[in-house]
């Protein structure tokens, strides 16, 4: 074991107090630099051995900076700025939202670095090849006795002079540590490495393919279907002399199924014939309309009394009035579809077809309100 | 004399003095050898029988997950306008399971508790499994689990990105980070343990997987200095985190307008139930841990008695919490609040109120008395009532305010199905199954931590007395 370099002298203690006390007696002597290995951490250790403060603190600070506001600048990037949805009623720069989530990534970063940034930077870990694991030490070490270290600094160390001041201060046991015959295999300098590379690797890929893509447009890396040359509805486009993207109808163009009625007022709708049969599913077609459309104010049976009239203060029509039974079909159609006073059209919600069913129902209303004796004969012969 | 009289004149009396961490007598050797031997011997029978329930239960969840993945998520009792049910409910319930063990692990770490050392190992892997059984609800709500990944804001060929207004997306960083930290947390814990562990175990499969573990922890004192550190800074970083986490899953409500989750009081509502039932939970596996594992003396008492009254305390604040809900519906003169809040309390869900009330409300007063606290069969009786409580508490937040909510026409009685209920008691399988393992590979006690409170363990200039 002495035969090859010795990396370091190894004394256990039993108790905390004896290697507190042995800590300045061997430190005087200077033999090289001092490391103590305990199973848990002991108070005062740090300033024993004289070490400086844990930087830790700063780098946490730092990085959760650095988290919060990357959190922001990318919500903000992409809430107001990118992709600017407006939600909730709110401007798509309103900031307040990103608040919970910035927090949480400040934690994230800050975190990660309290953890990895221990481990992996400060104390250099994993480290698989110091001396002290191959130890016969070690398995005191994490039970239970306190370990102090002579460390060679170099070449003027004095194997034999540090094994005594070792015993002076009061080890019970004495170990030396050869120098590790080969290199260990995995390291934190190793993993930082590794990650570092790939991280550059990642930037400079980005950047380069974002580089090729803006300095040579005719490589896209890929094509979008938005990205074709088209006519955009509502938008201004070149390709037309009046710079509009949607072209106007040709003069008279009518739409399918809108002929128009070719009457100009009221009066002369009174022309218009009903193009439907009085059948039973032209009657039960209107009825479901009325049902829907019609009934609300002019009441289920046409008179003019719902419940909304009293609500509203309107007074819609009473279609049982005999100036509305002496209305031709034509006029009845004519109000439908234009709107009278307070009544809107319906000529966007109903088409002609369901005008005039509407109109025949309307008539069976009345002719059953106004009911004459041969109404009932003829209601009884069928 | 009196108590001020006798501090001053250095006779402190012994009722005043902190009772002992732990019973008979416990060295660090003796520690590791109670500890640390479970994963070298073999498990007793009670816990192969553990295994074969929860594995039971965890394959019969599976199965129904894997049914409601194969058919669509109308397997389950979800209908409009109840659009959020089991699969909410048992999300918030479970994280809020979560919540014990990081308040245990970090806040009691910041205001120096050195009786949370002996459990705060346990609590912490509780905190990471049942963050796992949480993550399950959302990911298969979302119907097509393999594109949960759309939820986190990449760039992508949609050219779409995430709404960073929704409480929904705060919910994914908020767990996604409490599942990071609490990892991250953990495994700091366990290095040094392992490292124990690795220098005690003479299999050779066992060593080299420790060793690994370990990450080749030596426990230099430059390290441990760094380490302490790092402990400190992490359990700082995790009492903001815990306190965000569950009030960020409250604003999944609190910032809707539905009547019975639009109120302020939300976010420390259910921080406080998420302590509440987290603790309880705790209660449970640490009875059952401390009997079946031998750690009496490690676990004492004196534990069970103080999360006994952190129980108490909580439950206290919960009921302040309904009895706020009620006044708020009242003073607030909102009609629509006003009816929610009788549902609560009448109605075709009345039971469910009345069974959160007395569970989380007056069962738990029980502990007012120090013969409950010290007692088996009343504190997992009272902690059994919290968890049910708790699990019904969501039921009430969440399906008694969808069922009835502005529209009258659009009101509807929520009924599950046995796929809810078989997708929940997965989740328990998952739970315990992951806690047996755990405690069968893993030293359950944080020795590293435990050691350095024992009596002797720090220097006597700079010791035991000035804490």
């Amino acid at each position: 074991m002495s035969s090859g370099k010795s990396f370091a002298v190894l004394g256990l203690f039993d108790t905390p107090d004896a290697l507190m006390g042995a800590i300045p007696q061997v430190g005087a002597k200077k033999l090289g630099a001092l490391e103590a290995y305990t199973p848990y951490p002991l108070h005062g250790i740090d300033d024993a051995l004289e070490r400086r403060r844990s930087p830790l603190g700063g780098m946490v600070l730092v990085m959760g900076i650095l988290g919060a506001i990357t959190a922001f600048g990318f919500e903000y990037w992409i809430s107001a700025i990118d992709y600017p949805i407006v939600t909730g009623g709110k401007a798509p720069s309103s900031w307040e939202a990103f608040v919970p989530i910035m927090f949480e990534v400040t934690v994230l970063f800050a975190t990660f670095t309290a953890g990895l940034g221990m481990l992996l930077l400060l104390n250099k870990l994993p480290f698989f090849g110091h001396p002290v694991l191959s130890s016969d030490a070690i398995k005191a070490i994490t039970r239970d006795r306190f370990a102090l270290a002579i460390e060679s600094e170099g070449e003027g160390f004095d194997t034999e002079a540090a094994k005594a001041a070792l015993l002076a201060a009061g080890a019970t046991q004495i170990e030396v540590l050869p120098e590790p015959d080969r290199g260990p295999f995995l390291t934190s300098d190793y993993i930082l490495r590794v990650a570092g590379g790939i991280f550059a690797a990642c930037v400079v890929a980005g950047l380069a393919m974002y580089g090729a893509v803006k300095l040579f447009p005719v490589l896209p890396p890929m094509s979008h279907m938005e990205d074709q040359p088209r006519l955009n509805a509502q938008k201004a486009d070149p390709f037309f002399k009046d710079g509009f993207g949607m072209r106007m109808p040709v003069a008279g163009t009518v739409a399918r199924g809108y002929l128009p009625l070719g009457v100009a007022s009221q009066d002369e709708a009174a022309s218009l014939v009903n193009p439907l049969p009085s059948s039973p599913q032209v009657l039960a077609a209107g009825k479901k309309i009325f049902h829907n459309r019609c009934e609300l104010c002019h009441g289920a049976l046409g008179n003019g009394v719902p419940t909304l009239t009293a609500a509203y203060g309107a007074k819609p029509a009473n279609l049982q009035a005999q100036q509305f039974r002496d209305y031709p079909d034509g006029k009845i159609f004519w109000v439908i579809t234009m709107g009278k006073n307070a009544m809107p059209s319906h000529a966007a919600d109903l088409t002609e077809t369901q005008r005039w069913e509407v109109v025949h129902y309307v008539r069976a209303l009345q002719r059953a309100q106004n009911a004459t004796d041969e109404d009932v004969k003829e209601a009884g012969a069928r | 004399m009196s108590s001020d009289a006798a501090i001053r004149t250095g006779a402190i009396p012994e009722r005043l003095l902190e009772p002992p961490l732990t019973e008979g007598v416990v060295t660090p050797g003796s520690l590791d050898d109670q500890v640390l031997a479970f994963p070298d011997r073999r498990p007793p029978k009670q816990w192969y029988i553990g295994l074969a329930i929860t594995l039971t239960a965890l394959v019969i969840g599976f199965g129904f997950i894997g049914y409601t993945i194969a058919t669509g998520i109308g397997v389950w009792g979800n209908n409009s306008p109840v659009f959020w049910a089991f699969d909410i409910i048992n999300f918030v319930f479970w994280v809020g399971i979560g919540h014990a063990g990081t308040l245990i692990s970090a806040i009691l770490f910041l205001f120096r508790k050195r009786w949370r050392n002996a459990i705060a190992r346990f609590a912490e892997a509780m905190t990471i499994f049942a963050v796992m059984c949480a993550g399950i609800f959302p990911l298969i709500h979302v119907g097509r689990p393999w594109l949960a990944f759309w939820l986190f804001p990449y760039p992508n060929q949609r050219g779409v990105w995430t709404n960073f207004r929704s409480p929904l997306l705060w919910d994914v960083f908020a767990v996604s980070t409490y599942f990071s930290v609490s990892l991250m947390f953990w495994f700091l814990g366990l290095v040094p343990d392992i490292a124990s562990m690795r220098d005690r175990t003479t299999s050779k499969v066992r060593k080299t997987i420790y060793t690994v573990l370990s990450l080749g922890w030596r426990g230099a004192a430059s390290h441990w200095q760094h380490y302490e550190k790092a402990y400190l800074l992490l359990a700082g970083l995790a009492t903001g985190l815990v306190l965000s986490v569950h009030s960020v899953v409250s604003f999944d409500f609190a910032t809707s307008v539905v009547p019975g989750w639009h109120m302020t009081i939300f976010p420390p509502y259910f921080v406080a139930g998420a302590i509440f039932a987290g603790f309880s939970m705790v209660v449970i596996v640490l009875v059952v841990v401390r009997e079946t594992m031998q750690l009496k003396n490690l676990i004492t008492m004196r534990h069970l008695d103080v999360m006994n009254k952190v129980i108490l305390g909580m439950s206290c604040l919960m009921g302040y919490s309904y009895m706020m809900e009620g006044f708020t519906a009242w003073y607030s003169m909102n009609e629509y609040l006003h009816h929610t809040f009788m549902n609560i309390i009448s109605g075709t869900y009345g039971w469910a109120g009345w069974l959160t009330i007395s569970c989380n409300i007056f069962i738990p007063q029980l502990l007012w008395f120090k013969k409950c606290r010290t007692s088996y069969f009343w504190m997992i009786f009272v902690a059994l009532a919290v968890t049910v409580g708790m699990w019904f508490e969501r039921f009430v937040i969440i399906v008694i305010s969808l069922h009835q909510d502005y529209l009258p026409s659009a009101w509807r009685i929520y009924k599950p199905t046995m796929v809810d209920f078989g997708v929940l008691l997965g989740s328990f399988g998952l739970f315990f199954t992951l806690v047996l393992l755990f405690a069968r590979v893993l030293p359950v006690i944080a020795t590293t931590e435990v050691k350095a409170i024992l009596p002797g363990a720090q220097p006597s200039h700079h010791g035991d007395d000035h804490e």
